[in-house]
């Protein structure tokens, strides 16, 4: 029993860790997308979808809601052809402002862990080797 | 996921108007959806623009339902809306992260795409007990009032039924904790955590669906609970009309209250404590996964088999009345055959129902409570007020003869019989025959006629203006009170003691038992004598004064309530309570007796007998009651006048020996 749960916590914290790692970078990938060019969710589930990257439709239409709602994102309809029709969404000029913002930091970070990690698995290559 | 699907043959299909899409879905697969809808909605209405964002979820539904159409398939089965639901997520998947599934879906996102269903909540519900056990929070998304209970079950991983029976039970002592804990602890949107839960059963209820709740977790049928629940009822009923009921019934406040009511608050207390399943996951939680899948097939073939029916009375019917466009597919092999649809008008939109149908859990939870409470209150009035109506007919019904004469005392018969019999009629036979049709409609599934509701309604309402009527007729008869004094003449006693004793009342009569309820100042029910022809009453009054001369006095004063004064005098002419003398025996009659078309008036006579100065007297233990009564406001009045005139002054009682008590006016 004791042993279950000590499972359970260590699951959890990679989990959480894993997830924690993951949300931070959701926004600027729907950002990133919809700032190349004009996207209904979709399009924004298949690109992630096609990059790898995998997530569940239902957290992304309340995170664009939130977005619209901060004036990042705007939408205009378009008719679809094979259903109701779609939102398709863009940057705001605020939009815009946040995304290079997210961008620097972004490029900052992936910099950052970049260097670290590589030189932390050369060593260990080196050490290995 | 289709449990035995060689033995399903057929499957409804129903068209549906689906954010402005027309789809062909299977109906277990539209349940499916709108339960899935619902959880969004209530899941989102917590969120700002929560409306929206399931409104374009739906949206991508339509459109994936579009896609898949597209694709030659001729509905939309199970599979697909659960295939659907999986990729967009259902609401315990959202609070865990954005991306939970991400690992397993990289692993295996082409390989498997069924085993979602079944696999992906159960890997969620350990993740989240891991992850949430730790800290105590009220769980903001199941609660009933501050959601503490359902907090502290989610700790102890326990139903919250439970802890709120222990909570429910222990009132005394926990209600201060659980306000403490309401004030100390932070709310937090928590999943369920245990995979077994009692629910009330939208789909199995009579009342509130307590029954088909307990059924449902205990795996048995749900006449079982139900039966259990009616049985003390029933022994009960019968033991009312089986033993003489009329002095239980007003003795013991209420005919065994203790089962039958504690049986009610039971119901009661388990409704308001226990949810009602709403969404699948509550009901796969309730009934267990296999149990739920086949309930909701069987629901299915009963439709199948009505639309049968209904098909072959159809061609009289117009056909545009049917909004369901039903049509048999054979689903083992028919899936990719060709299957006639024909186009009918589409179900009205999805969006109607759903708001219908969610609606209560979008309310604010201090609302919920007080409905919630308004709920419990009616409920628990109406069932006691049912019951004592209930056992107030039966009463009438086997004491009848006995009360007929008891009647006879407040209502003259002709016109006031009759109101009273009208009255009795619409007050009693409304509620219960109205009841009753409502349990037959009910068990029935009849549809529900607010006509009938209305004309009972205002049927018992007009019993109760005529059974005012009455009642203001009778009150009419104590309007005026009276009262008339005459002396009754005394030899001169030898001795230095007079004693008093009762004379007791010679004849045969026949007694009312009944106590009378509390409000109005009528002791004791009068007495009958056995030819019907007077009734006797026992409110006598006694005073001992002090005589202002050297002689014993006697006087009678009677009095009585009348709609007037002049018929009031002329009832106490027809009184009888003949005193006699004896020597120094003074013997005063048990009963009052006065003729039986007089009825209840509230008669009463006061004995004061006046003892001179130096002369005791010695009174009867029988006559204890008499010594103890209070005289009626009209008599007290008129004593106080009369002692004003003659310092009349009370006499202490000082009791002597079992038999008799002395009185003496020389200690004063």
């Amino acid at each position: 029993m004791i042993i279950f749960v000590l499972l359970n916590d260590t699951e959890m914290n990679i989990e959480n860790t894993q997830s924690q790692m993951r949300k931070g970078v959701l926004e600027y990938c729907i950002l990133s997308i919809i700032k190349r060019s004009e996207a209904y969710p979709g399009d924004i589930i298949d690109e992630m979808k096609d990059a790898g990257l995998q997530l569940l439709e239902g957290t992304l239409y309340p995170l664009l809601n939130r977005l619209k709602n901060a004036g990042i994102l705007s939408y205009r309809w378009v008719e679809s052809t094979s259903g109701p029709p779609r939102k398709y969404f863009h940057l705001t000029k605020k939009g815009d402002e946040f995304y290079i913002l997210l961008q620097a930091t972004w490029n900052e970070l992936a910099m950052g862990v970049e260097t670290l990690t590589r030189s932390r698995g050369e060593s260990h290559e080196n050490q290995s080797e | 996921m289709k449990i035995n699907q060689n033995r399903i043959h057929m499957k409804k299909v129903i068209n549906i108007n689906f954010q402005g899409q027309v789809i062909a879905i299977e109906e277990t697969a539209y349940e499916i959806l709108k339960q899935y809808i619902g959880s969004l909605k209530a899941y989102f209405s917590r969120e700002e623009g929560g409306d929206e964002i399931v409104n374009d979820i739906e949206c991508r539904i339509a459109e994936l339902f579009g896609n898949r159409l597209k694709h030659g398939i001729n509905c939309i089965t199970d599979e697909d809306v659960k295939s659907i639901i999986d990729s967009i997520g259902r609401p315990q998947d959202f609070d865990s992260d954005y991306e939970e599934t991400v690992q397993a879906g990289q692993e295996s996102s082409s390989s498997q795409p069924g085993t979602g269903s079944s696999g992906a909540p159960k890997s969620d519900e350990a993740w989240l007990a891991g992850s949430e056990r730790q800290s105590l929070h009220r769980n903001a998304n199941d609660r009933i009032i501050g959601g503490v209970c359902s907090g502290l079950a989610h700790y102890f991983k326990t139903d919250p039924v439970w802890i709120r029976l222990l909570f429910v039970l222990f009132f005394g002592f926990l209600f201060w904790i659980y306000i403490v804990l309401w004030i100390i602890l932070k709310p937090k949107m928590l999943e369920s955590n245990v995979s077994k839960r009692l629910y009330r059963n939208p789909n199995d209820r009579f009342i509130g669906g307590v029954c088909g709740g307990i059924a449902a977790y205990f795996r048995i049928d749900s006449w079982i609970p139900r039966l259990l629940f009616l049985v003390p009822l029933l022994l009960n009923m019968i033991g009312m009309i089986s033993i003489f009921p009329l002095n239980r019934i007003f003795d013991k406040v209420g005919f065994n209250w203790n089962i039958n009511s504690s049986l009610v608050v039971v119901y009661v207390v388990l409704w308001a404590i226990i949810p009602v399943a709403k969404t699948v996951k509550q009901k796969l939680e309730m009934m267990g996964e296999e149990d739920y899948i086949r309930s909701i097939r069987e629901k299915v073939t009963d439709n199948v088999a009505s639309s049968k029916n209904r098909t072959a009375n159809e061609e009289s019917l117009s056909q545009s009345k049917e909004k369901e466009n039903v049509y048999h597919a054979e689903v083992p092999g028919g899936r990719g055959s060709t299957t006639g649809m024909e186009e009918m008008p589409p179900e009205p939109p999805l969006s109607e129902h759903r708001t219908a149908a969610v609606s209560p859990p979008e309310r604010s939870g201090c609302l919920n409570t007080l409905v919630i409470f308004l709920k419990i209150i009616f409920f628990s009035v109406i069932g006691i007020f049912l019951l004592v109506l209930v056992g107030l007919l039966v009463a009438l019904l086997v004491t009848g003869t006995h009360l007929s004469p008891l009647k006879s005392l407040f209502i003259d018969p002709g016109y006031e019989t009759s109101l009273l019999f009208t009255a009795l009629g619409l007050l009693f036979l409304v509620p219960i025959i109205g009841v009753v049709t409502w349990i037959i409609r009910r068990a029935m599934k009849a549809k529900s006629r607010p006509a009938i509701g209305i004309v009972a309604s205002v049927l018992w309402i007009v019993g109760l203006v005529i059974s005012g009527v009455l009642g203001a007729r009778i009150a009419d008869k104590f309007s005026v009170e009276s009262s008339s004094e005459r002396a009754v003449v005394v030899m001169p006693v030898n001795s230095t003691k007079m004693y008093v004793e009762m004379l007791p009342y010679g004849e045969d009569y026949a007694e009312f038992k009944s106590g009378y309820g509390p409000g109005t100042n009528i002791d004791e029910l009068p007495y009958l004598t056995i030819n019907e022809d007077s009734l006797l009453f026992d409110k006598i009054n006694l005073l001992i004064g002090k005589s202002n001369d050297s002689l014993f006095h006697v006087r009678v004063i009677s009095a009585i309530h009348g709609t007037d004064l002049r018929s009031a005098k002329a009832d106490i002419t027809q009184f009888s309570y003949e005193i006699v003398q004896k020597d120094s025996l003074l013997l005063l009659p048990e009963f009052l007796s006065v003729p039986v078309q007089q009825g209840f008036r509230n008669q009463s006579i006061t004995v004061e007998i006046s003892v001179p100065a130096g002369k005791t007297i010695e009174m009867s233990e029988a006559l204890r009651d008499y010594k103890d009564n209070r005289p009626p406001a009209v008599v007290r009045k008129r004593i106080k006048n009369y002692s004003r005139n003659t310092n009349y002054l009370p006499v202490d009682i000082s009791e002597e020996g079992e038999v008799f008590m002395t009185f003496s006016t020389d200690s004063i």
